[in-house]
């Protein structure tokens, strides 16, 4: 194989005479100036946001990632089959994709997906390698909890078969029946049936509507 | 129009006919109004360079004390008193107690003879320009010897790049000054102002003037140790320079210094290149004269000066900082030739007579 190589020539430096290069200098500072001028007299280039003022307009940017997400339809379906690449790609194992057979048909499928925010540094590795694109980042970035258990979360509403599958059953009813609700804090692994305290009895319920709110909205 | 000059000095000469006591009252008068003047607008300062910071680099600034932050150097002051004032172990402390003292002694000198309207001066010496320069100058004593006390090698590299650049820079800026003084043929601050009762000399004096100023406005930005000539602070190689071990009110002191003298560079630069407080005049229009004079000429002062403060915010917002050969390079290569030209030029004016208003 032949191998073509390009001439690359090293621009050369031009050195003006004195009066040339100061008035060039002069040139350039005055552009470097006339930008900061334009954003001192437009206030709407500022960036900066009024934090714990304007919580309720505060709108995150779409590339901010802080929360993994898992999308479900508006039937509540989600896309996950349970394949476990997300588990095997997380660089730091904040991931647990525990799967089951189906008891009806034996088929293997989501029971419950287990995110641990606690371990997790954000880098969007799961999203990007999901083939079926369940996951997502989302910008809600109000995490502090008091209670550190609070940060294992599971993502999966429900535990049963994906998207694809459940559509294949025509009945609603049959298609319910597939569908085991899953609570967001409520696996083996974080609480394991303890209760924390100074958290009521129902505060899942509270603080997966709390969670919900935050996502869709 | 006929201007009255009265200064706090002349008062007090007045008064010393009557007895000690009335010139004493006057002195005293004089001091704490400095005094006064330099604690607000030292805070006034800071508040605006934030603000104006801020909003250069599309952030806000100060927004949560009081309104819009206006309250923030104020808590920031009290923050600074209440500090613990620490000096190093192994430093020489009474130097190092004393320098931050000299660098605010120098600003606070300079600020006695600034003329900030025909009433209001505390002192006018008829050597002003000498005197602004030669007090001036103790401001880098300060900077050394808080440097060298420190017993720390980033205060005494960044104290050793403020000695050179300040002695440096201090040339350009005289020669520019001596332009003025040959035009108006007075050291006298308010006569320099009076002279240019017909136009300020940034324009009478056709290029020459202007050159004059800039080169002036350039090497005043280097003396006081500003951005784009910070060398001395250089935070990202120095962490502080000269100021590294100093905490609490003696830190604040050369803080202070530092945004006081940004005022008085600006207001000198004022009073010899833009009249002052003296109205905007065109020699023989008399009624449009009679127009600008309805402005106080305290407003025109404040505006001139605030405006230069603004510019000079305006590069520090802007530039990078230079490297130490390029900030040398640049005095002695540029400036210096430049302003040995122009004040050779304008002295070649004065004696023929070619400029406005003559």
């Amino acid at each position: 194989m032949e191998i073509k190589f390009k001439t690359l020539v090293a621009p050369e430096i031009k050195r003006g005479c004195l009066m040339g290069n100061m008035f060039n200098a002069l040139g350039s500072l005055w552009k470097g100036m006339k930008i900061t001028i334009y954003y001192l007299t437009h206030p709407s280039t500022v960036v900066t946001q009024q934090y714990p003022e304007n919580r309720e307009t505060l709108k995150m940017m779409d590339r901010f990632r802080a929360q993994l997400t898992m999308a479900h339809d508006e039937n509540g379906h989600h896309t996950c089959t349970a394949c476990g690449i997300c588990d095997q790609n997380c660089p730091n194992g904040s991931i647990n994709v525990v799967d089951r057979k189906n008891p009806i048909t034996g088929k293997k499928e989501l029971d419950r997906y287990i995110w641990r925010m606690d371990s997790c540094t954000f880098c969007n590795i799961c999203v990007q390698v999901c083939p079926f694109g369940t996951l997502e980042m989302k910008g809600n970035f109000e995490a502090s909890v008091y209670d550190r258990r609070l940060f294992v979360y599971t993502l999966n509403k429900y535990a049963g078969p994906d998207q694809k599958n459940l559509l294949k059953i025509e009945n609603l009813d049959d298609r319910k029946k597939q569908m085991e609700s899953r609570d967001i804090f409520g696996g083996p692994v974080p609480l394991s049936g303890q209760s924390i305290a100074g958290l009521e009895a129902g505060v899942f319920d509270q603080l997966r509507k709390t969670e919900e709110a935050a996502t869709n909205g | 129009m006929n201007w009255e000059i009265k200064t706090v000095a002349m008062f007090a000469s007045e008064a010393l006919r009557e007895g000690y006591l009335g010139a004493a009252g006057y002195i005293i008068l004089g001091v704490v109004a400095i005094a006064g003047f330099l604690a607000v607008l030292g805070m006034v300062l800071i508040y605006a360079e934030r603000k104006v910071a801020g909003h250069f680099q599309c952030r806000l600034g100060p927004m949560r004390v009081g309104w819009h932050g206006v309250l923030q150097t104020v808590a920031d002051t009290i923050k600074l008193f209440l500090k613990e004032d620490i000096v190093p172990f192994q430093a020489d402390k009474v130097l190092h107690i004393l320098a931050p003292l000299f660098t605010l002694l120098g600003t606070l000198l300079v600020l006695a003879v600034v003329p900030f309207s025909p009433g209001m001066q505390v002192a006018d010496v008829n050597i002003g320009v000498v005197y602004v320069t030669a007090v001036g100058g103790f401001g880098v004593l300060g900077i050394l010897l808080g440097g060298w006390s420190s017993n720390n090698k980033w205060s005494l590299v960044g104290a050793m790049r403020a000695g050179a650049q300040i002695i440096s820079y201090e040339v350009s800026a005289t020669l520019a000054l001596l332009v003025v003084v040959l035009f108006s043929g007075s050291l006298k601050l308010s006569d320099i102002i009076l002279s240019q009762e017909q136009g300020w000399w940034i324009w009478r004096a056709p290029v020459v003037g202007l050159v004059g100023f800039v080169i002036f406005f350039i090497a005043s930005t280097a003396e006081i140790n500003r951005t784009p000539f910070d060398l001395p602070e250089g935070e990202s190689e120095l962490t502080a320079g000269f100021h590294t071990e100093y905490s609490g009110m003696r830190f604040a002191f050369f803080f202070l210094a530092e945004f006081i003298n940004m005022f008085i560079i600006s207001a000198i630069a004022a009073t010899l290149y833009l009249g002052g407080w003296m109205p905007f005049h065109i020699g023989g229009l008399d009624g449009f004269n009679a127009v600008m004079d309805l402005l106080p000429p305290g407003a025109w002062f404040a505006g001139k000066t605030s405006f230069l403060i603004f510019v000079l915010m305006w590069f520090r917002w802007t530039f990078p900082r230079l490297r130490v050969d390029q900030l040398m390079r640049l005095e002695w290569k540029i400036l210096l030739p430049i302003g040995f030209v122009n004040l050779i030029a304008a002295a070649f004016m004065v004696m023929f007579g070619w400029y406005y208003g003559n």
